[in-house]
């Protein structure tokens, strides 16, 4: 049975946090150097969309080992409940920026990642699920 | 958080540590300025041999600290970017064409040497 | 117990890969501080990413400031491939090396033209010869005859 990990994401260093803790599990999942970073740097992506763009800045990130057909994986999911995201296609095209000026990050993440599928509904929330195989 | 920015002849060096959270991204970003302004350094070495994640924020306020420095007349090098950072940087589609980069700390100082000995500007 | 074999295949795996990658990716160091790296066939996004890994790591452990990069042995040079092109030399960029591009074909270069990707500070040359000339004038370096050639 593998568990779960469960990371809040609350505040900005709570970024730092998601990543180096995802790092780690990756490192000790066995995963290469280079797919450490890319994982770390989806996450970093990710949860700093939940800090800047969720309601009060509050979501939270799961983390598990999981099995499949080309063996063991990691698989995230990084989620929150507001305000959502209104045109899915929009925010996938590279180089789309939000207000801020800084983009979603997201069709980068979807190049460092094996998978991610995102679901999102205006006034409900955003969960985004990536997930990587262990080569 | 303070970030230790070293003079040696008309160069400042900042050394980053394995991570470095957002806000203390922006302090170091602060910090160079100053420094910069303060000192009129004409050369700057940023030392990211330690560093093990550059996303696309940190990756942008590289960008942001060779064009600050550039605007106050310094010159920017960053140095010793892991393999490991740079291949998650070019898939995320960042290429920072807008720094030079060297190989290590001591190319880099290479590269800024007309500043060390006190030129430059 | 499970951890110690998990991490043993782990490492074993690891290795292989890197000895797999090290035989479809030759980087052949020329010269002191130069590397070239000679690409015979497809490039796919996989081998790409295995050929940027192989440079990267060579980069750094020869200390090499110039890369050639030598594609005269690819066939088909599509979008895709100029892209994974442009990123391998991205990244050795970030690792402080300069990318020769040579092996260019009249063709290759007006498909290049063509598909309007960003060529700027990507230099050329149409034959390895003359990338090798190129990158030895970086370096302050010149090939000099110290006397005739004696033919049999």
């Amino acid at each position: 049975m593998t568990t779960e990990q469960r990371v809040p994401i609350r505040i900005e260093q709570d970024i730092v946090v998601a990543r180096q803790s995802v790092r780690e599990l990756a490192g000790r999942l066995g995963f290469g150097t280079i797919d450490q970073s890319r994982i770390a740097t989806a996450v970093s992506e990710l949860t700093r969309n939940v800090i800047r763009y969720a309601t009060d800045s509050t979501g939270d990130m799961y983390v598990r080992e999981i099995e499949g057909p080309r063996g063991k994986g990691l698989e995230i999911v990084v989620e929150d409940h507001g305000p959502g995201i209104a045109d899915l296609d929009l925010v996938m095209q590279d180089g789309y920026t939000s207000g801020g000026g800084m983009g979603l990050g997201l069709p980068g993440t979807k190049r460092l990642m094996d998978e991610m599928e995102l679901t999102s509904a205006v006034g409900v929330g955003t969960t985004v699920t990536i997930r990587k195989w262990r080569r | 958080m303070i970030f230790p920015i070293v003079k040696i002849g008309n160069c400042l060096i900042a050394t980053l540590t394995e991570d470095i959270g957002d806000a203390d991204a922006m302090d170091l970003q602060e910090s160079i300025n100053t420094r910069i302004e303060a000192t009129g350094a004409s050369g700057v070495l940023v030392d990211i041999s330690a560093l093990q994640t550059i996303d696309s924020f940190l990756g942008r306020l590289l960008n942001e600290i060779a064009t600050g420095a550039r605007l106050l007349g310094a010159e920017t090098v960053m140095a010793g970017m892991q393999p490991a950072v740079a291949m998650t940087l070019v898939e995320l589609g960042l290429t920072l064409k807008g720094v030079r980069s060297a190989l290590d700390a001591e190319r880099g100082l290479t590269m800024l040497g007309q500043h060390l000995n006190g030129g430059g500007q | 117990m499970n951890d110690t074999k998990a991490t043993r295949d782990a490492s074993l795996i690891e290795n292989q890969r890197t000895t797999i990658a090290e035989l479809e990716t030759p980087v052949i160091e020329v010269w002191d501080g130069i590397l070239a790296l000679p690409i015979i066939g497809t490039v796919d996004t996989a081998r790409a990413q295995t050929m940027t890994e192989t440079l990267l790591e060579k980069i750094v452990s020869t200390k090499s400031e110039i890369v050639i990069l030598d594609i005269t042995g690819v066939p088909v040079v599509d979008t895709s491939v100029s892209r994974h092109l442009l990123e391998t030399i991205a990244a050795a960029r970030l690792l402080g090396a300069e990318v020769l591009l040579v092996g260019l074909t009249s063709r290759t270069a007006i498909t290049l033209v063509h598909l309007g990707l960003d060529l700027t500070g990507v230099t050329t040359r149409t034959t390895m010869a003359r990338g090798l000339q190129l990158a030895f004038g970086r370096l302050g370096l010149e090939v000099v005859k110290t006397r005739p050639v004696v033919t049999p």
